[in-house]
């Protein structure tokens, strides 16, 4: 084991793995999935030779872990713990997935009317939807980590919408990693196809309970044709002994709206990468999200957004709170692209640092082509305002407290932002319950 | 009540207060009077416990409680309150919640029971009218965009709600006309007991016009030159502070 590298784990394990992955029946699956093992190959795992791995250094820490690709059965609570923790998962499409492999008792799928599908992925890899687009948008070369998940996936949410259907009640997919004394990974892949016009709120909540560390490798692809609405929203909850590695890749047509936030509080290390392309005019993108990191915690996030057609509008904001010796690194590109005339684009970070050692490299970049643009940046990063909290202090309120406040103050902007009545609650228990234990 | 002996302190390598000696009782109103750097503020801000002054010597005791010692939370819940001259805007907290917060503080440490938000609203609802103030103030984020008097009076709402044994009014006067400084003096005046005492720290005579003073003190180089009873404020107005310390210093 010892003269094995992290890489060559991967490769000798694939061939053991093979014949147990779904989609055997599938044959552009499987030479899909071999193909994306020969583009893991080749591209290795990243570096911080690399721009966009430059402040997160995995040889540290997670190619250091053979994590375990067989992970024993094993049983949990989910509907009951979503509750206490404010989600009224009654109100929506619960569908879970332990240990990567869905749970059927554990989820709750409400019947849907004609032209709506919510399922997981693996009962569906016959489609001609799920082969239409896997692979597609989220593309392999030179992204290893996209290009593991894409030969060793297990199940992920499906979700599917005909021309013109509106989903009201939010598809709220939990993906719960749960070890022992072994490591163990787990590769998730989401494919979330929207046709002309049609509408959904999903929500993907990553979160652990585990003794040894874990992977989470989690890929999704999402498709919006013309004048179709996507809410989209991540928590990220792993516990203290996870790695999560995240895509989230968008293409958007003409009209379409797509939100995405982000929610990341958990994890030792947590990597997020947001693309959309806004392929057609008049599509619009609202990136948003909120990091928390503490103790020894990194969290970096990274997003693309892809000007490539004229009349589209984009929006992004960033915020997040680092403690005690944790880092964050936030890095926003975005790219105008010639043709894409009549652009908006904004974009803002902004980073508080409770202590001294905390750290943040925010990186925002906009690369313009086109010449008739609105755009704009700001990144700010400061320490809490000692003015208010001597403040809160005279009238009473214990430093902690006010400290809490300040912190809630300033994060709390991003919850506010979501206007789902289902979320909300929920928000406001991560983010007040991340600064009762720091 | 409220005891200062000899008390020192400094900012940095500057030694601003030189020993000063104070004594109010309960029910008394005390103002300090003062040119420009004559350590008014700084003795405002070392009863409060705002950070970044040492104290150099003496000692400030309220109703026997050693003031020095604890932290700013502490002697606002020993009874300590201070109207800040520039009132801090704080984005994102709501005026309802921080008052809230800072009562049930307040509560807390005396072993009352907190109260619960039906309960407090009715008891600040009744606290805003006399002031003058809308209600719409209390959605907003604490002091954010609010006029100079709007500020000001925010200050007077939550010593009325939180109700201190001693208020300091540090220079409340400054940046208001003269309506809304009759609407703060009114509030202040609202708040005088026989249980309550209060520091009031002005740069001029014309808010002791409305809250009239049992005694008015001048500071001058970190010490009290002169002391005497509310005349003492028009005389000063008079003949400006050069006439007790011999500087050519207009009022």
């Amino acid at each position: 084991m010892s003269t094995l590298t992290a890489q060559e784990h991967y490769l000798s394990s694939f061939s053991q793995l093979e014949a147990k992955l779904p989609g055997q029946d599938a044959a552009w699956l499987k030479s899909l999935r071999l193909q994306a093992l020969e583009q893991f190959k080749q591209a290795g795992f990243p570096t911080d030779k690399l721009e966009s791995w430059k402040y997160t250094n995995l040889s540290l820490n997670l190619l250091k872990e053979f994590f375990t690709f067989e992970v024993p059965a094993s049983t949990t609570v989910v509907a009951a713990q979503l509750k206490k923790n404010g989600f009224d998962t009654d109100k929506a499409h619960l569908v879970v997935f332990v240990n990567g492999k869905f749970s059927k008792e554990l989820s709750s799928l409400k019947p849907l009317e004609k032209g709506m599908t919510v399922q997981n992925l693996a009962s569906v890899l016959s489609n001609e939807t799920v082969k239409a687009f896997i692979g597609k948008i989220a593309l392999s070369q030179n992204k290893a980590f996209t290009a593991l998940n894409t030969a060793f996936f297990t199940d992920g949410l499906f979700v599917q919408l005909e021309a013109g259907k509106v989903l009201d009640a939010p598809v709220h997919a939990v993906y719960v990693s749960t070890n022992g004394s072994q490591t163990t990974q787990s590769h998730l892949r989401n494919l979330l196809v929207l046709a002309n016009d049609s509408k959904v709120n999903v929500i993907e909540h990553y979160w652990g309970e585990n003794v040894s560390a874990y992977l989470t490798n989690v890929v999704t692809e999402v498709a919006m044709a013309t004048g179709s609405t996507l809410d989209h929203l991540k928590i990220g909850q792993e516990d203290i002994k996870g790695y999560h590695i995240g895509s989230l890749i968008a293409q958007q047509e003409e009209g379409s709206y797509f939100a995405s936030r982000l929610f990341s509080v958990g994890g030792a290390l947590t990597r997020n990468d947001i693309e959309t392309t806004l392929g057609k005019k008049k599509a619009e993108c609202v990136l948003e999200g909120l990091y928390l990191a503490k103790e020894g915690q990194h969290v970096d996030t990274r997003t693309f957004i892809d000007h490539l057609s004229p009349n589209c509008n984009s929006t992004e904001v960033f915020k997040g709170v680092i403690d005690d010796q944790a880092v964050g690194v936030f890095d926003g590109r975005i790219l105008v692209r010639e043709n894409a005339q009549k652009t908006d684009a904004r974009q803002s970070n902004k980073n508080l640092l409770l202590t001294k050692e905390a750290k943040i490299y925010s990186k925002p970049q906009f690369q313009i082509y086109a010449d008739d643009v609105k755009c704009s940046h700001g990144s700010a990063t400061g320490q809490i305002d000692e003015e208010a909290l001597f403040y809160l202090q005279s009238r009473g309120i214990s430093r902690d407290e006010a400290k809490k406040v300040l912190v809630y103050a300033f994060a709390g902007e991003m919850v506010e932002k979501v206007e789902s009545g289902y979320l909300k609650p929920g928000l406001k228990k991560l983010v007040d319950s991340w600064m009762e234990v720091s | 009540m409220l005891i200062i002996k000899g008390l020192k302190a400094r900012v940095e390598d500057k030694q601003i207060l030189n020993g000063i000696d104070l004594t109010i009782n309960p029910g008394e109103v005390h103002a300090i009077m003062g040119p420009n750097g004559s350590g008014k503020s700084t003795l405002a801000h070392v009863l409060s416990g705002r950070p970044g002054y040492e104290i150099t010597g003496g000692e400030v005791t309220l109703d026997g409680k050693d003031l020095l010692s604890l932290s700013p939370e502490d002697r606002a819940r020993a009874g300590v309150f201070l109207a800040f001259q520039y009132p801090v805007e704080i984005p994102g907290v709501n005026n309802t919640y921080f008052l809230k917060a800072a009562l049930n503080a307040i509560r807390k440490s005396k072993g009352e029971e907190e109260l619960d938000a039906i309960d407090f609203l009715e008891l600040v609802k009744a606290k805003l009218k006399p002031l003058k103030m809308d209600e719409l103030m209390l959605q907003r984020a604490v002091n954010e965009g609010f006029s100079g008097g709007e500020k000001k009076k925010n200050e007077i709402l939550q010593m009325a709600v939180l109700e201190p044994k001693l208020g300091i009014l540090d220079e409340t006067d400054s940046g208001l006309d003269i309506d809304a400084l009759k609407v703060v003096a009114d509030g202040v005046n609202a708040l005088r007991g026989k249980n309550r005492s209060f520091l009031v720290v002005t740069h001029y005579q014309r808010l002791l016009d409305y809250i009239v003073p049992d005694q008015v003190h001048v500071l001058a180089g970190g010490k009290i030159i002169k002391t005497g009873g509310k005349e003492l404020a028009l005389e000063l107005e008079e003949k400006g502070y050069g006439w007790l310390t011999g500087e050519k210093v207009k009022a």
